[in-house]
């Protein structure tokens, strides 16, 4: 039998999986922006006075002058949406029954990608979003303690 | 020009969108043998180093580096795996020559995409696992984010990225080693499913199976052993921000960073007049116009016009994707970049059949490692004909 000749008594194949289950710290920077972001409902930012340039979420550190970071700021709820798209499948692939909104908002020099809530047709590059935050005893410290964003006029 | 290193043979597998009847060891020795044979090398007494690149959760397999060796002929032998596209790999034994230690290097990638059960959610896991993941999103949408953002500042078209579809399909139908090759029009790929809109699913390249090896060896060596060699005339490569959240939207600033680092060493100053062809990154079809722009091969915002006016087709001035690129011959993974290495060695010994291009002494390969990464690594190639 030469290499690509299939023989069809052979068992096709073996089938398994790699269960990968880890922690994820925030670290110091992170716990920082997540807990003002449960405990406050405020979006922090941090500014590099050397680059001037302003991290949303904050960092600890500025990734273009390796300078650590001390000036935090309250970057406020709203930003601008600077492109999004419309996801018609899911996580692992499969199609999706209702297509999601995605944006990314910006704030300062950074921002945040999050699911929007709106019409499509009502979005335009540049128009202002507000983070819709869950009411805080819902609020768990993470990403999703923003539920989305909505047009500022909605 | 640069004659330290030169590809001194190729050798393919595969390339069909599922191979059931062999295993991926299988298809390494496959495009192993026919890459040495091309090269009249004994792998066991000539070749002195190896590099593979894969990724173990591509793989399924827990430190796959070890699985390796064997079906290379680099058992006992300096071999090492590192996680990049095929052309870092091609980076690294281009490097592994310059040293002075080794003559005769060999780079290996491959695809057995059609054994992964679950491709979406692990390149989900690529995305940051605090800020992105527990969105649950997948990861098409930062390719729509990103689409959707060019077109906004470059003022391209959505007929224009489905034009990059339509040439790049059509390119294929002259490639025996194609997968997807098609008669469309720019109508049908705009009509096909969404995916991440303004993505369409047509314009989104679909994995295959293959696997590609590629010979390199010293300019001495080389002399020795081809008759038809192919000079790396430099190699770049460079990272963006890799997070979300700080990257560029419209612009890649890292393929022109990589870019620059190769055009550097291969004395290239305007690569639209001293490169010949081009075959570059078309994982998504927007990628094109956007790659184009930022290996200056034109301005920002100027590829998709020179599209329609067919400057790239196989027959216009510039040439890319003459292939079929990863939409027409489908997309291997991280072996993508020695795809492309591979289409370009072909065109430049005049040997890539139907679909030659004329008069070629130049090449330039390019490739990214898809979403969610900043990834950029590019290759000029030269057959000193010129």
């Amino acid at each position: 039998m030469t290499l690509l000749e299939r023989d069809r008594e052979a068992p096709s194949a073996w089938k398994g999986s790699l269960p990968v289950t880890s922690r994820y710290t925030y670290g110091l920077a992170g716990e920082r922006f997540f807990r003002a972001l449960k405990d406050e409902g405020k979006i922090l930012a941090s500014y590099c006075p050397k680059c001037d340039h302003t991290y949303v979420p904050a960092v600890n550190f500025c990734e273009r002058c390796l300078s650590e970071l001390t000036e935090w700021q309250d970057a406020g709820l709203v930003g601008v949406l600077h492109t999004y798209t419309l996801l018609f499948v899911d996580f692992e692939g499969q199609p999706l029954d209702e297509p999601e909104l995605i944006g990314f908002i910006s704030f300062g020099d950074g921002g945040i990608i999050h699911k929007l809530d709106a019409n499509p047709d009502e979005l335009e590059i540049g128009m202002p979003m507000k983070a819709v935050l869950k009411p805080q005893k819902e609020r768990s410290g993470s990403i999703l303690d923003i539920r989305c964003f909505q047009p500022v006029n909605k | 020009m640069n004659k330290e290193v030169a590809i001194i043979g190729v050798g393919w597998s595969g390339f069909h969108p599922s191979t059931p009847e062999v295993s991926y060891k299988e298809l390494m020795y496959a495009a192993a043998v026919r890459a040495y044979a091309d090269a009249g090398v004994d792998p066991r007494r000539d070749i002195e180093s190896f590099v593979t690149v894969a990724e173990d959760f591509i793989e399924g397999t827990s430190i796959f580096d070890e699985y390796v060796p064997d079906q290379l002929g680099a058992a006992l032998k300096s071999v090492h795996t590192i996680t990049g596209d095929g052309l870092h790999g091609l980076a690294t034994a281009y490097m592994l020559i310059r040293t002075g230690v080794f003559d005769v290097v060999a780079v290996e990638g491959h695809s057995k995409a059609s054994n992964i059960q679950t491709l979406d959610s692990i390149v989900g896991h690529a995305q940051d696992p605090v800020l992105n993941r527990p969105l649950r999103l997948n990861t098409h949408f930062v390719a729509g984010l990103e689409m959707q953002r060019y077109l906004h500042d470059s003022g391209s078209s959505l007929e224009q990225c489905a034009a990059v579809v339509v040439k790049n399909r059509h390119n294929a139908l002259k490639n025996p080693l194609a997968s997807y090759s098609a008669n469309l029009t720019a109508e049908d790929v705009m009509q096909g499913p969404p995916l991440a809109w303004p993505l369409g699913r047509l314009e989104t390249a679909t994995p295959v199976d293959g696997s590609v090896v590629i010979v390199l060896a010293s300019g001495r060596k080389a002399a020795e052993l081809s008759d038809n060699p192919v000079w790396i005339a430099g190699m770049g490569w460079c990272n963006g921000s890799a997070s979300l959240e700080s990257r560029e939207w419209s612009t890649l600033p890292y393929v022109e960073k990589a870019a620059q680092m190769a055009y550097r060493q291969a004395g290239i100053g305007d690569p639209w007049d001293e490169v010949d062809f081009a075959e570059i990154d078309d994982t998504y079809a927007y990628k094109e116009l956007q790659s184009l722009e930022a290996l200056g091969i034109c301005a920002f915002g100027e590829a998709g016009e020179l599209l329609m006016q067919g400057a790239f087709d196989p027959y216009g001035e510039f040439p890319v994707n003459a292939s079929g690129g990863s939409l027409g011959v489908g997309h291997l993974l991280d072996a993508t970049g020695l795809h492309r290495a591979l289409e370009a060695v072909l065109q430049l010994r005049g040997e890539a059949g139907a679909h030659q291009i004329e008069d070629v002494h130049t090449g330039l390969v390019q490739s990214w490692r898809g979403v969610p990464t900043t990834s950029a690594a590019v290759a000029i190639f030269d057959n000193q004909e010129g």
